[in-house]
């Protein structure tokens, strides 16, 4: 009875991974389904008439990738590039792209019961992005719903780059 | 903030609150006429309450004052704790949190969300309730004699009925802000009874004189009952018990419905702590949708 309980449980409650990321001082995670690979910061080719949120494209084994300027998306300030800085290669929307971020730092383990919903205040479209909030080794993970990064519009607008 | 700035901006927001213009003790020339019943009284010395107080008025007010000084030393605590070496040590907790949290019950297996939920329901009933104001031009809250908590905003002294409050805590470098926010939103602070949504409350009731050192002097968040926001601010000073006549309250709370009043003697608006809880809570576009902080 207990073990049908426990089973039950975890059916409703499954344990996610997420890839955590440093971005202006904060820690930010992505489901690690969506991940495709971490790259070490290389030249990135800006495009000409490109979105602002646009940093450029890269060339990954042959294949043109954009990368978006996630500080840009989160309405961040700008910062610098360091020894630590990463493109996430990710998977949304059925799109491959590339996301800048300050460091990468590593991959978590959450219930789906532990993410709490983030407050959505104010009146500007990235807080949509938010997936939900978990407090996890003492600091705030702050948990981004990828799919959500780019509008249909968007996402066209970069099939277009 | 200097203190000088500190002194111009209170006294300009309270001549604004109590409907005075603030040119007229400046070099500005406003040439509005004073309305005589809030002509601001030359200031004079706080009488010593206890003087002409009743001994039981005193025994009670002692009893609140100690009540508060509690709920300060906790919070003082868990400042300590934070600046030792953060070890989990069992927080100790303020009466009135202790009264809102639920009994343990035998475990039954019941899910999260349905949880969420019923206290969601529960604590808005709660706070309905504090929200009504009475033919007499009152809030429920305050037909008889009520306890306040004095706390400092940029400068500002501001007032909350204790009957609102839920809990102090120490604002730490755990608060975390998240991006596409309203400017008054400063971030989530973590807390023993769960994530504060804390307010930039300089931002959120003076934002025209708005200081952005603020979020540098902001200390504690005082967490709202029902709610799981709260108000960050720079100090919390005494407790006072307030009359009804004390207060002057207001007519009409269509411009800043989160202003019940002012009071004079102190120099101090006081906060419709309940509707601040319900502006904040509509002002949610996931409210409805299920989070796991704190109710109470």
């Amino acid at each position: 009875m207990a073990s049908n309980a426990n089973q039950n449980h975890n059916a409703d409650d499954p344990v996610l991974q997420w890839v955590t990321f440093r971005l202006d001082g904060e820690t930010y995670g992505i489901n690690v389904m969506q991940v495709q690979e971490v790259l070490r910061y290389s030249e990135i080719a800006p495009v000409p008439g490109a979105p602002a949120y646009v940093l450029g494209i890269i060339n990954l084994r042959g294949n043109v990738v954009t990368v978006i300027d996630t500080r840009h998306r989160f309405a961040l300030p700008s910062g610098d590039l360091t020894d630590n800085t990463r493109i996430v290669i990710i998977e949304a929307d059925n799109h491959v792209i590339g996301i800048l971020v300050d460091s990468v730092a590593e991959v978590v383990y959450l219930r789906q019961s532990e993410i709490e919903m983030a407050p959505n205040v104010g009146n500007e479209e990235s807080a949509k992005f938010i997936q939900g909030v978990c407090h996890k080794n003492n600091e705030l993970l702050i948990l981004i719903e990828l799919n959500k990064l780019l509008t249909d519009r968007e996402w066209a607008e970069l099939e277009d780059i | 903030m200097s203190e000088h700035n500190s002194s111009d901006v209170l006294q300009d927001y309270f001549s604004d609150l109590l409907g005075r213009h603030p040119a007229q003790n400046t070099l500005r020339g406003d040439k509005e006429p004073k309305p005589s019943g809030l002509t601001p009284e030359p200031e004079a010395k706080p009488k010593p309450r206890a003087e002409t107080m009743p001994v039981a008025d005193a025994e009670l007010l002692a009893a609140k004052r100690a009540q508060l000084q509690k709920l300060l030393h906790s919070a003082r605590v868990q400042v300590d704790q934070v600046a030792e070496d953060k070890v989990s040590v069992p927080v100790p907790s303020t009466e009135r949190a202790a009264e809102l949290r639920p009994t343990p019950e035998p475990q039954v297996e019941v899910p999260q969300a349905e949880v969420q939920v019923l206290e969601d329901a529960v604590a808005l009933n709660v706070l309905d309730e504090q929200l009504e104001w009475l033919e007499n031009g009152r809030p429920r809250w305050a037909q008889e004699t009520f306890e306040v908590l004095l706390f400092k905003v940029s400068g500002l002294t501001l007032a909350v009925p204790l009957i609102s409050l839920g809990q102090i805590q120490p604002l730490t470098d755990e608060l975390t802000p998240l991006f596409g926010q309203a400017d008054w939103f400063m971030g989530l602070q973590p807390t023993p009874s769960g994530k504060v949504r804390t307010v930039n409350t300089a931002r959120f009731v003076m934002p025209e004189r708005y200081d952005p050192a603020f979020e540098e002097t902001a200390k504690y968040v005082i967490s709202i009952n029902g709610v799981p926001w709260g108000l960050a601010v720079d100090t919390v000073e005494q407790p006072i018990s307030l009359n009804p006549e004390d207060v002057k309250w207001r007519s009409s709370r269509t411009q800043r419905p989160w202003l019940a009043g002012t009071v004079k003697a102190h120099m101090c608006a006081l906060l419709d702590i309940p509707m601040v809880g319900k502006l904040l809570t509509d002002a949610d576009r996931n409210k409805g949708r299920g989070h796991g902080g704190l109710t109470g």
